[in-house]
């Protein structure tokens, strides 16, 4: 029996002493900070229609406290329960992406998204990432060779394509995108070969294009990409939001204006502002420094993502890993990127920051699943 | 452990995030730090301009859901001041033109306080569509116009109720500054009388809110945030009945035309008849059933944006003060229909006695009274009528036997009992009605009349409280006042065992900013009045004489009093320099000393009490009881 420090080695060993702090505390920074930001965009015009100031920023707590429990849920069972199971929950997501689209549910401003549960919204789209995440790890992970056959990375493909079309047609193209994302990022990791992945983006920039020309592309959604081509026309229309989100983090200066003092973000100036265009608040009220300091959490999060890849003992937490890691990547550039004028907008929260129940459980789920890697990282 | 080829692509893959985040932080460089000072300026410029929804007021209804006011859109014509400028002359003259309206009233109607620089000012209400069409069209030549539909007020009845609804007008510049409109901005609609100013708050709704973005000159960019939709004003729940109502508008109206054929027996001439009021209530809630005031006005005309001419009119000495609610804003001696209280008030204090006798002779004199010049109370008969007890004094109203009562209450100064008494009824303070600016009449004690000698020494020459104060007051003449729903108050506590009872002609508020039951108004019906039973029940007992054998006798010839219970009082009370007025007060039940309802009538210069009022009040007994409706005759004067 191995001793180290008077202790047996199993004790040692054991998963609950391997959490990793740092992304813990990473983890909950950004989700605390969210809420101030929540409670700054909506305060203003909660003040004006005489509600509770409070009333997002109470019912984010309430998605927050649920969250956590999800992530211990998780922590609790090995993940490799997750590989054996990947095909029914995969399956069900997409069963879900397809029901969301019936009378079952429920449509907002032109799009067919969520479930409403009893009171609680449910979008199948934010556990589809999950669960298309676990689905390519689980098949990938049984691939022996070193490298990627044509065949395998076609079969990878097909699999992300199925939501990615069903997410695009709702229209999502935000979610479809980080679905596109995550293929790339653990296609890579498990071993494509980069003549691969080249064809790969062709064949996607080719379909993108087709489905301009077919009519699939909503109005809007053209013309967002127009304002974004082309930025000092049609200020009140498309562009608006994004000269609005520019003007609001570039007035913020080096050190921002102060919580709760942006005029942008006060005069109701930038719509949607406690969901995706959160970041704004960050910039207009917190300036450079601000940003700065939100964008190295960010990048400590993907690196403790990355750094659990490489520590896992099987491919399958590798790529489960990886696949998460890509996941808050993609979705942290298109969101920060969209309100800087750098992407086009599409509809991505901001990880743990911005508001919605939805999209913070699936984030703590993956978290959850991130901390499992960690901690059975010996065993 | 991961094998090394796997750890490779993935820093590969994390190459590509480093990528990412040296794009956004350049990006965020370039726009918070080189070029943070342009897009400061920018915010800066960037302004908001706030549009106000008008929110639909609130409905009033009648006891059964009649709708009494409603809202109806108006296209209102409004000028934006700002935006005509240097184009004013022409664009008034087109549009003087076109709404043929002079071009001094437009520049009447915008040379005013009551609207910010900016915000437009309305010119003209219920344009056709056509004129509104038109000026659509030619937009480029009527700069600074527009035409909005907003909601005013309408009345299905019309004229009917016109006091106890009360109009809406545009808030004054005084009740801007006031605290109690909080909120209100310039050129709001608010309620200026009757129950739209007393119900102002639950009635007005609240404004929608739009945000425009507006750019540096002005331009409007779109609408930003979300809209926050107006909420209209809640409904108002009368207790008045559409069909009382219209019952006794028409009983006073035919009985004050009536009236103006017949002889006025005093005076000689014509009964001038020129004015009055009808209130009837339910004696065991104080809710107000029907409320008429003579002359009336329409409350139509101030929801269009009443002109001066028209308001001037309205106000003019000849059209006899239209706007005033007499039944409650009138102040009148109460003649004859006083006695029952002071019959209440002697018996209880034991200057009186129920089964007691006491003369009735033509006149009165103070027995203190042996100057020369003696003061001589006269009777409404030249005829010594002998003696009677308090009952049949009341019956055939014999002022004689009540000038002795106000002798004998004399002797009790300075405790006053009567005016105590009166007072206990609800006389010389406001009943509290749910109506603005009620009168609060007059119980005259020696006090007051010091009181008033003191600040109107011309108007009170005299500072000495005579025994002919008390003994004027035992017949309600003298300095005693009172208004036409004081004595419906006062009469309904005799009819309801001795309850005061808050009177009101609203019954609940329902709508939006209530919860569902809504908010019920049921003001308490408040003490027990210092009398018993006993006395009481005399008193009604007496009263039920009136119509039937006494002085109301005549104007309820052939009334089925087998199948309505009757009993009331009539006055006649004097004024100097006019004829007199005309008062009938009365109970009415399907069972004997069971009022459903008090009914009070009073007419200026109506002449007696049974000629003009007690018709009045027979045909609103008839209209309530679904019986057949007499003519409201005048009948020959008894009292």
């Amino acid at each position: 029996m191995d001793l180290i420090a008077g202790r047996t080695w199993s004790i040692e060993r054991r998963p609950i002493r391997h959490l990793d702090p740092v992304l813990i505390f990473v983890t909950l920074a950004l989700s605390v900070i969210g809420l101030f930001l929540i409670y700054s965009a909506t305060h203003a015009s909660l003040a004006a229609q005489h509600l509770d100031l409070s009333l997002y920023v109470k019912k984010q707590v309430t998605a927050l406290a649920l969250g956590i429990i999800l992530l211990l849920l998780v922590v609790t069972f090995d993940y490799r329960f997750a590989k054996v199971y990947a095909g029914i929950v995969y399956g069900a997501l997409v069963l879900l992406l397809i029901l969301v689209r019936t009378p079952f549910g429920t449509t907002s401003a032109g799009a067919q998204r969520w479930f409403q549960l009893a009171g609680f919204q449910f979008t199948p789209s934010e556990y589809m990432k999950l669960g298309l995440i676990i689905m390519l790890a689980a098949y990938l992970s049984e691939v022996k060779s070193q490298d990627l056959s044509v065949e395998q990375v076609l079969r990878a493909t097909v699999l992300a394509a199925i939501p990615m079309i069903l997410v695009f047609i709702q229209p999502d193209v935000g979610t479809t995108i980080v679905l596109a994302a995550i293929l790339v990022g653990i296609l890579v990791v498990a071993g494509a070969r980069p003549k691969q992945l080249a064809v790969l983006a062709l064949s996607a920039l080719i379909l993108l294009f087709g489905a301009f020309q077919l009519g699939v592309v909503k109005d809007y959604q053209l013309q967002r990409l127009y304002g974004f081509l082309d930025s000092k026309n049609d200020p009140q229309g498309a562009n608006y939001n994004k000269q609005q989100s520019e003007i609001g983090i570039g007035s913020g200066g080096i050190t921002g204006r102060g919580f709760l003092n942006g005029t942008q973000t006060n005069l109701d100036f930038i719509p949607e502002q406690h969901t995706d265009f959160i970041f704004t608040v960050v910039g207009e009220e917190f300036g450079f420094v601000g940003a700065v300091v939100m964008l190295l959490l960010f990048a400590i999060l993907i690196w403790r993502a990355f750094r659990i890849a490489t520590l896992s003992k099987d491919p399958f937490g590798t790529y489960v890993a990886a696949g998460i890691g890509s996941m808050f990547a993609i979705q942290m550039f298109v969101n920060v990127g969209m309100t800087i004028g750098i992407m086009p907008i599409t509809g991505i929260p901001l990880p743990f920051v911005s508001y919605g129940g939805s999209s913070l459980l699936a984030n703590y789920l993956a978290v959850g699943l991130l901390l499992n890697i960690h901690m059975r990282r010996f065993k | 452990m991961t094998e090394g080829r796997t750890v490779a692509r993935v820093r590969f893959l994390a190459l590509f995030v480093v990528v990412m985040f040296v794009a956004l932080s350049a990006r965020l460089w370039f726009l918070q730090v080189l070029a943070s000072d342009q897009f400061r300026s920018q915010a800066s410029r960037n302004s908001v301009r706030i549009v106000q929804t008008v929110a639909n007021r609130g409905k009033i209804v009648d006891d059964q859901g009649s709708l009494l006011v409603g809202n109806r859109p108006s296209r209102v014509v409004l000028i934006n001041r700002q935006r005509l400028g240097s184009q004013a002359p022409v664009v008034l003259q087109r549009l003087s033109e076109l709404l043929h309206i002079p071009v001094w009233r437009l520049r009447q109607s915008l040379n005013t306080d009551q609207y910010y620089s900016y915000t437009p000012v309305p010119v003209a209400f219920g344009i056709s569509k056509s004129e509104w069409l038109y000026i659509e069209q030619y937009q480029g030549s009527f700069r600074g116009v527009s035409v909005e539909q907003l909601p005013v007020r309408t009345y299905p009845n019309g004229r009917t109720a016109a006091h106890v609804l009360g109009y809406t007008g545009q808030i004054s510049a005084q009740q801007l500054k006031d605290p109690a409109y909080a909120g209100y901005d310039p050129g709001d609609i608010v309620g200026k009388a009757g129950v739209e100013q007393v119900y102002e708050k639950y009635l007005q709704g609240t404004k929608g809110i739009r945000k425009y973005l507006v750019d540096a000159s002005g331009q409007n960019l779109g609408p930003i945030g979300t809209e926050q939709p107006p909420v209209p004003g809640d409904t108002l729940h009368l207790t008045l009945d559409l069909k009382a109502q219209q019952i006794a508008e028409e009983s006073l109206k035919l009985g004050m035309e009536n009236a103006r054929h017949y002889n006025d027996s005093s005076q000689g001439g014509l009964l001038k008849a020129n004015a009055g009021a009808v209130v009837v209530m339910d004696p065991n809630t104080g809710a107000i059933v029907a409320m008429a005031s003579s002359p009336t006005y329409d409350p139509a005309l101030f929801s269009g944006g009443i002109t001066q001419q028209q308001l001037d009119k309205l106000q003019s000495a000849g059209s006899n003060q239209p706007l005033i609610d007499r039944a409650i804003q009138g102040l009148y001696p109460p003649g004859s229909t006083y006695k029952p209280f002071v019959a209440a008030a002697a018996l209880q204090t034991g200057i009186a006695n129920e089964n007691a006798y006491y003369p009735c002779p033509a006149t009165y004199t103070a027995p203190t009274d042996t100057t020369g010049q003696q003061t001589v109370f006269h009777n409404w008969t030249t005829a010594n009528l002998g003696s009677m007890t308090v009952a049949q004094a009341l019956i055939v109203s014999c002022d004689t036997v009540f000038y002795k009562f106000g002798w004998d209450f004399y002797q009790k100064s300075p405790a006053e009992p009567l005016q105590r008494d009166l007072g206990a009824f609800g006389f010389g303070k406001p009943t509290l009605v749910d109506l603005p600016n009620e009168q609060p009449g007059v119980v005259p004690t020696p006090e007051w009349l010091h009181k008033m000698h003191r600040e109107n020494p011309t108007g009170f020459p005299r500072n000495t409280w005579y025994p002919g104060d008390d003994i004027q007051m035992g017949i309600g003449q003298g300095d005693t006042l009172v208004t036409p729903l004081q004595i419906a108050t006062a009469y309904s506590a005799i009819a309801n065992g001795g309850k005061i009872c808050q009177p009101h002609v609203a019954s609940e508020l329902t709508g939006p900013g209530l919860s569902k039951k809504g908010k019920a108004i049921d003001p308490p019906c408040r003490g027990k009045l210092p009398f018993t039973a006993g006395q009481l029940s005399y008193i009604r007992n007496a009263l039920t004489q009136v119509p039937m054998h006494g002085t109301a006798a005549p104007a309820f010839g052939g009334f089925p009093f087998s199948q309505v219970w009757v009993a009331g009082k009539t006055g006649t009370a004097e004024k100097i320099g006019q004829q007199n007025y005309s008062w009938f007060a009365a109970m009415a039940g399907k069972t004997p000393n069971h009022a459903d309802y008090v009914i009070v009538s009073l007419v200026e210069q109506g002449g007696h009490g049974a000629t003009t009022s007690a018709p009045i009040v027979r045909r609103v007994i008839e209209g309530l009881y679904g019986l057949n409706l007499s003519a409201a005759n005048p009948s020959a004067p008894n009292d």
